[in-house]
């Protein structure tokens, strides 16, 4: 199945979602959930609150089938979106504490984007692998650190032992540059 | 790399806005800063279309997160919570929160992931009454000194919840009455202010049961002005103890002359 027909047939169930279509809802559920479960795990870690997040973006993509507008996001984008979303929020949401051991401090040059390039799959995911890799390793890196962790420029920086004006500059800057990467090699 | 501050950083042009967009999308922001920028994301389609764009762009990402199969107990209870054929209110109740009614449907409604047939009956309900019961002369009538302001307090799928008139004069907001408003089960409503891109401030607790004026401590109302956002997120009684909402936000609406 093409990322596109996918989609497509995404936007269909939820098209019948939005009217209360419990089996629709179902089938959406299977289609999409071990991808929306892996992203939430990633970010909390922990697997009872990964599964109560869960179970809390299908509730709320449920209430919102029909706000979906596949004009604006493909269904899978829309349902990760929230999902990431009420992760971070349930991440936020705990008592501070440090979030990663101190010995593993001072890692973000070390990370490239190796971990990623074996599970790339569709071409804007390899796009985006390719714009990341033409980054500051030390700016992807951090990118992926929020994006994957869900943590904060504040905790980042911390661990990063570096100013959070300079992080965010970091985080910032490489986002800028991917997305005229991602612009160039669409022209 | 220059470890001085460098004025001309690759950053130069980048809009605040675009910026908190970006910081959003990703992910990177603390606990109230999120609040205020989901706050912005209802009330600001410009702003919501900058977040939009970036989480798309970023979404490819999720690809190299490897999927996990969730237990099947997962989906019963999501199910049960949605799917399940008229579950009696006393089992949903028991299951959420210990107390019922209007107010716990509201915790239920995560975020702002509002219940669609919840929101449009109560929609009919506020908006058909604007300024019933206490105030028989239908619309709050504008007392002398500034212009009245109004705004139509919505959810994330921009369906009306609440109207609110709010009369500089007296510092009062009027809210159109609610039916069977309970603030039980733990939890009040709390209204903010957001101003431009501002953490939110609040207004203090508020009961908008039956059309009661709320009035707001004159030290708080420099803030509350045309083009401001009016925000309502259900709050531990007391408050919210951060002084940021931590609850659900469940209606916002922006400030216009009424």
């Amino acid at each position: 199945m093409s990322a596109s027909a996918g989609a497509a047939e995404l936007s269909r169930l939820l098209a019948r979602v939005a009217e209360g279509d419990a089996a629709a809802f179902q089938i959406f559920y299977d289609r999409t959930s071990a991808k929306l479960f892996g992203v939430i795990l990633r970010i909390v870690m922990e697997r009872q609150e990964a599964e109560d997040v869960l179970q809390e973006v299908y509730v709320t993509l449920w209430r919102k089938a029909a706000t979906f507008d596949p004009a604006r996001a493909s269904p899978i984008t829309w349902a990760a979106t929230i999902a990431r979303n009420r992760a971070i929020d349930r991440l936020r949401a705990r008592p501070a504490r440090p979030m990663v051991p101190v010995e593993a401090a001072h890692d973000l040059a070390d990370e490239g984007p190796a971990p990623d390039a074996g599970l790339v799959a569709s071409h804007d995911a390899r796009r985006l692998a390719e714009a990341l890799s033409l980054l500051e390793p030390r700016h992807a890196a951090a990118i992926r650190a929020c994006y994957f962790e869900g943590v904060t420029y504040d905790e980042l920086a911390a661990r990063e032992n570096v100013p959070v004006g300079t992080l965010k500059s970091w985080v910032r800057r490489g986002l800028l540059r991917m997305r005229g990467q991602l612009e160039a090699s669409e022209a | 790399m220059s470890a001085a501050p460098t004025p001309d950083n690759g950053l130069s042009g980048l809009t605040e806005d675009e910026a908190l967009a970006m910081d959003y999308a990703l992910g990177a922001l603390g606990r109230a800063e999120r609040k205020a920028a989901e706050l912005r994301l209802v009330g600001d389609p410009a702003f919501r279309a900058r977040v939009e764009q970036w989480q798309t762009l970023l979404s490819p990402l999720d690809e190299a997160t490897a999927p996990a199969t969730p237990p099947a107990s997962v989906w019963a209870a999501i199910a049960a919570e949605t799917t399940a054929p008229a579950p009696k209110p006393a089992a949903v109740a028991a299951k959420a929160a210990p107390a019922a009614g209007w107010w716990h449907n509201l915790a239920l409604w995560r975020g702002l992931g509002i219940g669609a047939p919840v929101a449009a009956a109560l929609a009919v309900v506020m908006l058909a009454q604007p300024g019933a019961g206490n105030d028989p002369g239908g619309d709050v009538v504008a007392m002398a000194g500034g212009p009245q302001l109004r705004a139509t307090l919505a959810g994330a799928d921009g369906k009306p919840l609440l109207a609110a008139a709010f009369d500089p004069a007296s510092g009062q907001v009027r809210f159109a009455p609610v039916a069977q408003s309970d603030a039980g089960a733990g939890k009040v409503p709390e209204l903010w202010v957001i101003e431009g891109s501002n953490p939110p401030r609040s207004l203090g607790i508020i009961d908008i049961s039956a059309g009661t004026a709320h009035s707001i401590p004159r030290d708080r109302l420099a803030g509350v002005k045309q083009g401001a956002i009016l925000a309502i997120s259900i709050e531990p009684i007391g408050g919210s103890p951060t002084g940021t909402p931590t609850g659900p936000v469940i209606a916002t609406g922006a400030l216009t002359a009424a």
